[in-house]
């Protein structure tokens, strides 16, 4: 066993888009992670038995672990992304873990992997561990600290309201200020 | 400086409830990713987005606060989540940049 105490950094970051499709066949959701320059809406075509329509990108990125201390890589290439919960299920087993861990001031985020592989295959634990002491040791822990939990300890993924962290859906219609002080 | 002490100082208006903590610096960006991937605990956040996934994006960055700047209307359901993670939201009536100059002559700027 390591007797580093590991101190993680990001390493390999990569900016893209997580790119979610749909079959308008079966409605099953299938999400990727992609580096187009220019990601399209619409986006139509045939695998088997699935009519795969692009339905959404939202831009993203992908990162591993990297040990700054014995060079340790861990792959986190199998995250989607992460997410935080919104309360809106009392009976949800996330909201009940939330309401144990608010006494100690620890926050959960649920982290997603692509889908449908994370259906069956979530992301390890133990990577998940990795992934909550990475973001642990960038804050000030004497205030709170982060604990990630997988995917699927949410009990209904269809009536779940929690917030993904994606730059999605930040468009603003609100019409900008009518006058502005120049500043020199 | 103090969350606190730089809202009086500037007239920032708080909308959530939180708990006053040290500024340690200043990062400005409009992307959630952008902020996961650069920000510090303790910067203070300067964005014009005012969707929730500022609020969860500041907790997992453990930044000091979020002002968004512009005048921009928060939503309640965002000063809501923010106020349960007890995450500063500040409002400024002033353009970005134009808080940037500020807060970089009060020292906040490294």
């Amino acid at each position: 066993m390591s007797e580093c105490q590991h101190q993680w950094e990001m390493s390999n970051i990569h900016y893209g888009f997580v790119a979610f499709e749909k079959c308008y066949h079966c409605n099953t959701l299938k999400t990727f992670f992609s580096v187009e320059d220019f990601p399209v809406l619409g986006d139509e075509y045939r695998e088997g038995d699935h009519f795969w329509n692009r339905v959404e990108n939202a831009q993203s990125f992908q990162f591993d672990l990297r040990c700054s201390r014995c060079d340790k890589l861990v792959k986190m290439s199998e995250m989607m992304g992460l997410f935080q919960c919104t309360s809106c299920m009392p009976d949800c087993p996330v909201e009940i873990l939330q309401k144990e861990y608010e006494s100690e001031r620890t926050w959960l985020m649920v982290a997603f992997g692509f889908l449908p592989e994370a259906v069956s295959a979530p992301i390890p634990l133990d990577k998940l561990d990795i992934l909550s002491e990475y973001f642990n040791q960038r804050r000030d822990t004497s205030r709170s600290r982060i604990k990630i939990v997988p995917f699927n300890f949410i009990k209904d993924l269809a009536r779940c309201k929690g917030v993904f962290l994606h730059d999605i859906g930040m468009l603003s219609r609100e019409a900008p200020l009518e006058e502005r002080k120049q500043l020199f | 400086m103090n969350v606190i002490e730089l809202t009086e100082k500037l007239g920032l208006t708080p909308l959530s409830t939180f708990e006053d903590r040290p500024i340690k610096g200043v990062f400005v960006s409009d992307m959630v990713s952008d902020v996961m991937t650069g920000a510090k605990t303790g910067n203070l956040w300067l964005t014009i987005q005012t969707h929730k996934s500022i609020v969860s994006t500041a907790n997992l960055a453990d930044v000091a606060a979020v002002v968004i700047t512009s005048n921009k209307v928060v939503p309640q359901e965002t000063v809501e989540l923010a106020s349960k993670y007890n995450i500063a939201i500040l409002a400024c009536k002033m353009p970005t940049y134009e808080l940037a100059v500020k807060l970089f002559s009060l020292g906040l700027g490294q």
